[in-house]
């Protein structure tokens, strides 16, 4: 299980973003001021850190500076667009930083990105008879390789990632075809049944009108 | 044109025309003494040769022994007399006054062929008594004649002498020419020493006009140094106060413009906060599969917390905005009613708290806008509960002060600030205990709405504050006039 230290001192934000964890199945602490954060980060063995920079008794940057021997990576999060202010969390050390206000999908897909970075994540992925291995890039269903395009696997591997999830197509768009792409979501629809047509996941990868796609985990039938 | 140019051209003029008049004047005083010098010359010299003509005449007579001479014999005399003094330097020349005509002459050809002699000896009325003076100019020269008659034997006859004044003139023309050359070289050199000095005092200006288009190229910065006459060091001093004030007044320009950005950066920082848990909290309950009931009223509620917290902060920011722009409305009012209607409104919030809050209120009115002289003393009182933990007092006080003033207060016994605190406080965002300010639903712009309410009324808003003591925070404002 992924543990994630969140120092934050707004009590409702720290409480969302725990929220937020808990439906990837990631557990969460809250601290509310610097120095006491500083202090679990140290003490507790934490896979990631999500540190805000306005916390009351020591700033997020004194904090980073503080934590920086226990090798935990840390994303910032912050209110500020100040480019300084993100150059400076980046030259500390942070691995990234998410600005203030941020979606659900979006805080998880940025912690997803550094965990893998740090090989937190789980390098395969079964589910059901399906098996997928992201490090080498191959899908088996039922112990048969399936054939797949590159971007048809990482359509599959996201929704993977983010089971019981609603994933909007803007989402995917953005995970999978990266934010510059200038596509319809008509390109993700046709990607979406292909997956389900070559892996079989007719009643599991469903369609939510008005939203998007949702795999559904296999524990919940 | 430029000044220097303009100087130069009209001096070196003006100095040309002075040595020009003035040299004529004395050029022409002094031609006309040495004409009268001639004068006396030429007339000695007629009557030399008249003398010697009537001797001549009278010792031809006695010669020949006769009564009187014939006008021819008269003639032959004059000729006679001229016949030694033919090659002489002067000129004379004997008339018949009847005819005009030429008895006798010497050297006055060229003087007879002048039109001019001819109209003058025309127009000539013989007169024994008196001589006339004339100057003829013939071809270069001159001649100064001079004129009478005289009755020889019976007849009348005109007598003209002339003498040669070329010289006089001549030198009159030299020294013209002299003058006239000296006049330009002088008034040059003097013009050019006038157009040195004129540039050297005119250098400031330049050094003027690169300061002055520094400052108008944006470096308020720069300062002239105080140099050259006194007008200019006048005009440098001038300069300086001008590119002091406006120095000042960039320098208050920017700090309003950053105020503002503080402002707006402060703004937006404190809109993203609850936005973050409103967004974070709605997108959890949009694409979460399975919600609890519990759950759901959970992020339901924070929903509903922090949008009232948006709402709160945008009420006080349009209360801000409302304050700059509209007319208030200022009338005598009794502070009494304002603080018996205070502990009615804030009793509630009080006994949740477990505070006690004192008033005491002498006779006191003043000019104000009521609805926001309560809302200012409010706010100072839900700032003093922020601070106040259970089981503290409160107190409001309203007493006269000096100058015909009153002096209002709110003292908490809560817990205090920091000298670097109190100094910040007023400022718009600003909160002392950030997560305690929040808690209690603060956006830290309690204060600056005070402050803007105080100098909408020329009042005075003060704070002093001990950490662990408690704080005060004092209105000290002017009381309607008695009627």
């Amino acid at each position: 299980m992924i543990s994630i230290l969140i120092i934050e001192d707004d009590v409702n934000i720290a409480k969302m973003i725990k929220a937020t964890l808990s439906i990837v199945g990631y557990s969460g602490t809250c601290r509310y001021d610097g120095r006491s954060g500083a202090e679990e980060a140290m003490k507790g063995s934490y896979d990631l850190i999500l540190l805000d920079i306005m916390l009351p008794e020591m700033n997020g940057f004194e904090v980073m500076e503080s934590i920086k021997s226990c090798g935990t990576p840390v994303i910032f999060l912050t209110a500020m667009q100040d480019v300084a202010d993100k150059v400076k969390g980046l030259r500390l050390g942070a691995e990234d930083y998410i600005v203030k206000p941020f979606e659900a999908l979006e805080l998880l897909a940025r912690i997803d990105v550094v965990l893998r970075r740090s090989e937190k994540t789980r390098d395969t992925i079964t589910y059901g008879d399906l098996t997928a291995d992201i490090g080498r890039h191959i899908i088996t269903l039922k112990g048969q390789p399936v054939q797949l395009t590159p971007k048809e696997f990482d359509v599959i591997v996201y929704f993977l990632q983010h089971q019981d999830i609603a994933v909007t197509r803007e989402r995917l768009l953005s995970a999978v075809w990266g934010y510059e792409f200038e596509g319809e979501s008509r390109t993700v629809d046709i990607h979406v049944q292909q997956v389900r047509r070559k892996l079989g996941l007719k009643d599991k990868l469903i369609t939510i009108p008005k939203l998007g796609y949702r795999l559904e985990s296999q524990d919940s039938v | 044109m430029k000044l220097w140019q303009n100087i130069f051209l009209s001096s070196l003029l003006l100095m040309i025309l002075a040595i020009n008049i003035v040299s004529a004047a004395v050029l022409s005083s002094s031609h006309k003494m040495l004409l009268e010098r001639e004068q006396t010359h030429a007339v000695n010299e007629y009557e030399f040769f008249s003398a010697s003509f009537s001797n001549a005449v009278i010792y031809e007579r006695l010669r020949a022994d006769e009564v009187i001479l014939s006008e021819e014999q008269v003639a032959e005399i004059a000729s006679e007399l001229f016949f030694g003094r033919e090659k002489g330097a002067n000129r004379a020349a004997v008339l018949s006054a009847d005819d005009r005509k030429l008895v006798a002459g010497s050297g006055f050809d060229q003087i007879m062929e002048l039109s001019e002699f001819g109209d003058y000896l025309d127009s000539y009325s013989p007169d024994p008594d008196t001589c006339q003076i004339r100057i003829f100019p013939v071809g270069n020269a001159h001649m100064m004649t001079v004129t009478s008659s005289m009755t020889v034997e019976g007849n009348d006859y005109i007598v003209i002498t002339a003498l040669d004044v070329s010289d006089i003139y001549a030198m009159r023309d030299r020294q013209r020419d002299f003058v006239r050359k000296v006049s330009i070289i002088s008034a040059g050199i003097v013009s050019l020493i006038l157009l040195i000095t004129v540039i050297i005092l005119l250098r400031p200006l330049s050094r003027l006009n690169i300061y002055t288009k520094a400052i108008a190229g944006g470096n308020y910065k720069i300062r002239i140094r105080k140099k050259g006459s006194i007008e200019f060091r006048e005009l440098s001093g001038n300069m300086n106060i001008m590119a002091d004030s406006i120095q000042r007044n960039a320098a208050r320009l920017e700090k309003i413009a950053e105020d503002r950005q503080t402002f707006i950066a402060n703004l937006a920082h404190e809109m993203k906060t609850p936005l973050t848990s409103i967004l974070g909290f709605g997108d959890l309950l949009r694409i979460k599969k399975n919600v609890t009931d519990d759950e759901r009223m959970e992020y339901a509620g924070v929903i509903v917390e922090e949008t009232k917290r948006l709402r709160s902060l945008s009420g006080k920011l349009m209360e801000l905005v409302a304050l700059g722009g509209t007319e208030t409305e200022m009338k005598p009012v009794a502070l009494r009613e304002i603080f018996r209607d205070l502990e009615t409104a804030f009793s509630p919030q009080l006994s949740k708290n477990g505070l006690t809050l004192y008033t005491s209120c002498e006779e006191i009115t003043v000019n104000a806008d009521e609805e926001l002289l309560k809302s200012l003393l409010s706010n100072l009182i839900e700032n003093a509960v922020k601070a106040s933990s259970e089981g503290k007092r409160i107190a409001l006080n309203a007493r006269h002060s000096d100058e015909g003033r009153c002096l209002i207060s709110v003292t908490d016994e809560g817990i205090g600030m920091s000298q670097e605190a109190i100094e910040k406080v007023f400022q718009p965002f600003y909160m002392v205990d950030k997560s305690r300010s929040r808690k209690a639903g603060g956006a830290g712009l309690g204060l600056a709405l005070c402050e803007k309410i105080a100098s909408v009324h020329g009042a005075e808003l003060s704070v002093t504050s001990e950490i662990g003591k408690g704080t005060t925070v004092s209105l000290l404002m002017k009381e309607a006039d008695k009627q």
